[in-house]
């Protein structure tokens, strides 16, 4: 807290966005970090791993080669059948019901059977917004991938919540910037604005580049992981300011 | 859950921050808190302190902001820049973030989304 005051002066003009470089130096570091504290405190979580796209030099596609990917991740959401979730579950389903656009009523049967669904994860730099993106897709242990209503089941309430009342400016469906494929994304608006937020009390005054993106990465990825449901270790945090 | 456990008894001070644009919580308000939380105290122009026990999930802490300020839309998060997910515990925060005895929690009324 002591150096709050200063370090919030010296961000005050700082627009909350990373450069490229930042962001690739701030996913490694991310990276290498989420792998020690996995090991470090037993989470049996996939780790993250650098995806390195080169662009043949004349078409000048992406300004960071590669992005970050964690693929696989089991969402504990869908696989616990606990009396709490499944009555929360049909809640949302018969409220759904009684609403005009709703979903066909024999998929209450079939979703009694929960199934695992399994998540991949992307981190991509948005060269017009300046930071990071989430990508991901669901798919089942079949390989089938999930739509969006599907998806929308394995998602914490608060963002179901958030889906309903925008629609078109929290997930959609995007083309995946480097697989060319359509994923869903998380809209970065408002990305800059959180981050300014998040930053404003750290020590970033430290000169450390390296510390600095990686704070970044990691305050960036504690707000997004909760929107998906994609739980991060209580130690990334930790470690960071020490 | 752990209802249980000896950490049943614990209480974690919370320092409640206002950021940006957020307004600050009026002290009277929390006389009328029941269970967890306890009387606060007006401690400066942008925070106050509660007392949460520490078995409570931080969702407990983000319900209690939102019913003080009447916002559904709210931004909480650590001194130490990240946003904890509501499902962790009071007392896990603490034992990890935790300064002088207390958890310094911030709260904003911006959302990323929407």
């Amino acid at each position: 807290m002591m150096n709050s005051e200063k370090s919030e002066v010296g961000l005050s003009k700082w627009d909350g966005t990373i450069s490229p470089d930042k962001f690739q130096q701030g996913a490694l570091a991310f990276a290498e970090k989420w792998k020690t504290v996995c090991v470090a405190h037993d989470h049996d979580l996939p780790n993250w791993s650098w995806v390195s796209c080169l662009n043949p030099h004349f078409l000048n596609l992406h300004q960071v080669d590669g992005y970050l990917s964690l693929e696989k991740m089991c969402i504990l959401r869908s696989d616990k059948i606990d009396g709490e979730t499944s009555d929360l579950v049909m809640e949302e389903e018969l409220n759904c019901l009684e609403s005009e656009d709703c979903t066909d009523p024999a998929s209450l049967v079939q979703q009694a059977a929960q199934q695992v669904h399994y998540y991949d994860f992307h981190i991509v730099y948005s060269s017009s917004y300046r930071i990071p993106v989430l990508y991901f897709r669901g798919y089942n242990s079949d390989g089938q991938t999930l739509k969006l209503d599907q998806i929308e089941r394995d998602l914490p309430p608060s963002s179901v919540e958030v889906l309903t009342e925008s629609k078109w400016t929290f997930i959609t469906q995007q083309e995946h910037p480097y697989l060319n494929r359509p994923w869903y994304t998380l809209h970065p608006c408002g990305t800059n604005e959180l981050m300014k937020l998040l930053m404003s009390n750290t020590c970033l005054s430290e000169d450390e580049d390296k510390v600095e993106a990686e704070c970044f990465f990691i305050a960036w990825l504690s707000v997004v992981s909760q929107v998906v449901g994609l739980r991060m270790p209580l130690q990334m945090a930790v470690l960071q300011h020490n | 859950m752990a209802s249980e456990s000896p950490s049943a008894v614990r209480k974690v001070v919370i320092h409640l921050r206002a950021t940006g644009d957020a307004p600050i919580l009026k002290q009277q308000k929390f006389k009328k808190i029941k269970d967890g939380f306890v009387l606060g105290t007006f401690i400066s122009k942008k925070s106050s302190v509660i007392l949460v026990s520490g078995t409570d999930r931080f969702a407990s802490v983000i319900d209690f902001l939102r019913r003080q300020l009447h916002k559904e839309t709210l931004f909480v998060y650590i001194n130490s820049a990240f946003s904890p997910n509501p499902d962790e515990s009071v007392i896990d925060l603490y034992n990890n973030f935790g300064i002088d005895g207390k958890l310094v929690v911030n709260y904003a009324c911006s959302m990323a989304w929407g």
